[in-house]
């Protein structure tokens, strides 16, 4: 039987959630100090309405609650649902106020987009977009990949702490505690900022030649955007702004680490390099990098696109790790991209669905899972083809020696359908409305795989259902479902339950 | 036989001059991105710098012309809203680039130019990147400030949202005691 939620969930729901707004509400005071230093005064106003809301909300819901209530695994997963649905609805009110929209819906879109770490825009005139309010898209790549949840849970230990470190798509406990692992996050991410803005900012400053201010500006964008594989950019032209193949590999080096796990960051923290290249999940990214990298180039010399060895590698190599990683940066422009065809295509297409790391801020199916998958398949070969009776090895190693059980196997294999059915849910709609095969199928992994390469389809005037769509599935693919569901099943009960 | 080969020859002599006449004179930044490949030799291109002047070492300032709807009316003077900006890369020696004055930006709109010069596409020396290698410049509209008006109701909205959740916890904190 299916039972109503009552009174008490919904208190326990909206404390939590309460907690998480007040969060967001602290982190809004970066954006209110920014526009202060700069004197933007229109945004200001928009920042301080929208840390009101964040502040006034977050103190109700937890208003009559004297204890923490204890979570449980369905209520923490809403918890984390519904944030990731109300952060970008109330984060995106300075970008629709900022007159850089069309309508409320293409802010939102922006909001979901860098909070989940895609980097699709819906912004118009980009150039001429107030610093603060673009210090604010690049502030949300950084909570999103870094993990709001996480952000609340370094603050605040509270009972069920785990299940919201689950719902928020991280499985990986590096430390004994979620609240240390939470913390030991935030420190990778301070370390890699620090030095991140340092060395762009360095480059930015003495080799493109910008002023100190402007040269710190793109660095700390571009750091956020980069480390937690979001893809949005201060400039409509994305990296291919900086004409300089120096700013491209440091800020590749950034897209590298944002797609390793933080299991691997505590593991190369730790002085344990052999103990990651042994890791099946690296092992994999690496091969499937790979593959997908001489599939591009491939693609590119036979479509004669670059003339050049040192063409071919600097466009293909950063565009296919940008794919991989999740990113969603481009040296190209997005017509140019998408005249890319053939195996060209199908290397960026496959990078992009795949994904980096779990655990990490990238998207997509997740290296772990596709060596999960293939390592099923390799197994089931083997029992075919082996006599009746002998026994096959499902042994794997991922930071020790674990087995490949049944129910693993399974939970791989229906979380690689469901990205499946996403991309395709995507590329179905956009079909319907006229868009060619390729452009629909190529657009809608970016969206779901929270990518952000776009080959123009992401635009202005693209009709609403299709916008939905792809908030959906950046909504969707962010979380990896489980917290869909349960919210999903949550609202199910309370509708129909008894 | 005669006639058929004389139309042919007609039709190309006609697309080639098009195509050369597309190549020497003005070109929309759209139109040029559309089918980079086509435009090889001197192009002008009329637009709003914006962003950055990368002053490099090897004597060339990078910066980025904008062919689009903001460039000729900007947001903050009541241009429509009318997608994504549209520009190029163009790179010009630091002589041609000292009087422009700062590029256009939030309350900024950069000088609006025309850069004659030679559309470079995938150039195989600098990795692939496509941009215009400019040989003149002339300022067509300096640039200019711009103003934003504060929005009052919302600087006081938002301040006294803040007001009212700071006595929300603070009635909380008193309960709690």
């Amino acid at each position: 039987m299916l039972i109503r939620p009552v009174r008490d969930d919904f208190v326990t729901i909206g404390f939590y959630l309460g907690r998480v707004f007040a969060v967001v509400a602290a982190a809004s005071g970066a954006p209110i100090v920014w526009a202060l230093f700069e004197r933007e005064w229109a945004p200001l106003g928009s920042f301080l309405m929208m840390a009101g809301i964040f502040a006034v909300v977050g103190v109700a819901l937890s208003r009559n609650v004297r204890r923490p209530p204890r979570l449980d695994w369905s209520h923490g997963m809403v918890v984390v649902a519904l944030t990731w649905l109300v952060v970008p609805l109330i984060g995106s009110l300075p970008l629709a106020m900022s007159g850089h929209f069309g309508n409320p819906l293409d802010a939102f879109f922006d909001a979901m987009s860098g909070l989940t770490t895609t980097g699709l825009a819906l912004v118009q005139d980009l150039d001429h977009l107030a610093g603060s309010l673009n210090f604010w898209r690049h502030l949300l790549h950084f909570l999103g990949g870094q993990g709001i949840i996480i952000a609340a849970l370094s603050l605040f230990a509270g009972g069920g702490a785990i299940t919201l470190y689950l719902g928020e798509a991280r499985d990986e406990r590096i430390l004994p505690s979620v609240t240390s692992t939470a913390r030991f996050i935030w420190a990778v991410a301070i370390v890699h900022l620090v030095a991140g803005v340092v060395v762009l900012g360095t480059i930015a400053w003495q080799h493109l030649g910008f002023g100190p201010a402007r040269s710190f500006f793109h660095a700390l964008m571009i750091f956020f955007a980069g480390f937690d594989t979001g893809g949005f950019s201060p400039m409509s032209t994305s990296v291919g702004y900086y004409h300089s193949a120096v700013f491209e590999a440091f800020t590749a080096v950034l897209m590298v680490a944002g797609a390793m796990s933080f299991g691997v960051h505590f593991a190369l923290w730790k002085g344990r390099r052999r103990e990651v290249l042994a890791n099946l999940e690296s092992r994999t990214i690496i091969s499937t990098f790979a593959l997908t990298l001489v599939l591009t180039i491939i693609g590119l010399a036979v479509a004669g696109t670059y003339g050049s060895v040192f063409g071919l590698t600097r466009q293909g190599l950063f565009q296919v790790l940008s794919a991989h990683s999740g990113t969603g940066f481009a040296t190209v422009p997005p017509v140019e991209l998408a005249a890319w065809s053939g195996l060209a295509f199908g290397g960026m297409a496959i990078a992009m669905a795949l994904g980096g790391m779990g655990s990490s801020t990238a998207g997509g199916v997740k290296a772990l899972r596709i060596g999960l998958t293939l390592k099923t398949i390799a197994i089931e070969v083997k029992e075919m083809l082996l006599p009746e009776g002998a026994v096959v090895g499902r042994g794997y190693y991922q930071s020790g020696k674990r087995r490949l059980t049944t129910d693993i196997a399974q939970s791989v294999m229906v979380a690689s359908l469901l990205y499946v059915a996403l991309y395709l849910l995507g590329t179905g709609i956009a079909l319907a409305y006229g868009v060619p095969l390729d452009r629909a199928l190529f657009e809608s992994v970016s969206a779901g795989a929270n990518v952000g390469l776009s080959v123009g389809v992401t635009d202005p005037s693209m009709p609403v259902l299709l916008e939905v769509t792809y908030i959906l599935q950046m909504w969707a693919g962010r979380l990896e479902f489980v917290a869909l569901f349960a919210l999903l099943g949550f609202v199910y009960a309370w509708v129909r339950g008894r | 036989m005669i006639r058929r080969f004389a139309l042919v020859v007609l039709v190309a002599a006609t697309l080639i001059a098009g195509a050369a006449a597309a190549a020497a004179g003005p070109v929309d930044v759209e139109v040029l991105l559309a089918d980079p490949e086509a435009f090889q030799g001197e192009v002008t291109l009329t637009g709003e710098l914006v962003g950055d002047y990368g002053w490099r070492g090897d004597g060339w300032v990078w910066a980025q012309l904008n062919d689009d709807a903001y460039a000729e009316q900007p947001i903050l003077e009541d241009g429509a809203l009318s997608g994504g900006n549209v520009g190029v890369g163009i790179r010009m020696p630091h002589g041609l680039a000292e009087e422009l004055g700062p590029p256009g930006g939030y309350r900024r709109r950069g000088p609006v130019v025309a850069a004659t010069g030679t559309w470079v596409y995938h150039d195989e020396t600098r990795g692939g990147e496509s941009y215009l290698e400019v040989v003149s410049l002339v300022v067509v509209e300096p640039g200019r400030d711009l103003s934003e008006d504060p929005s009052w109701l919302r600087l006081v909205g938002g301040t006294a949202l803040l007001g009212a959740a700071a006595a929300l916890w603070i009635t909380r904190k008193r309960d709690e005691a």
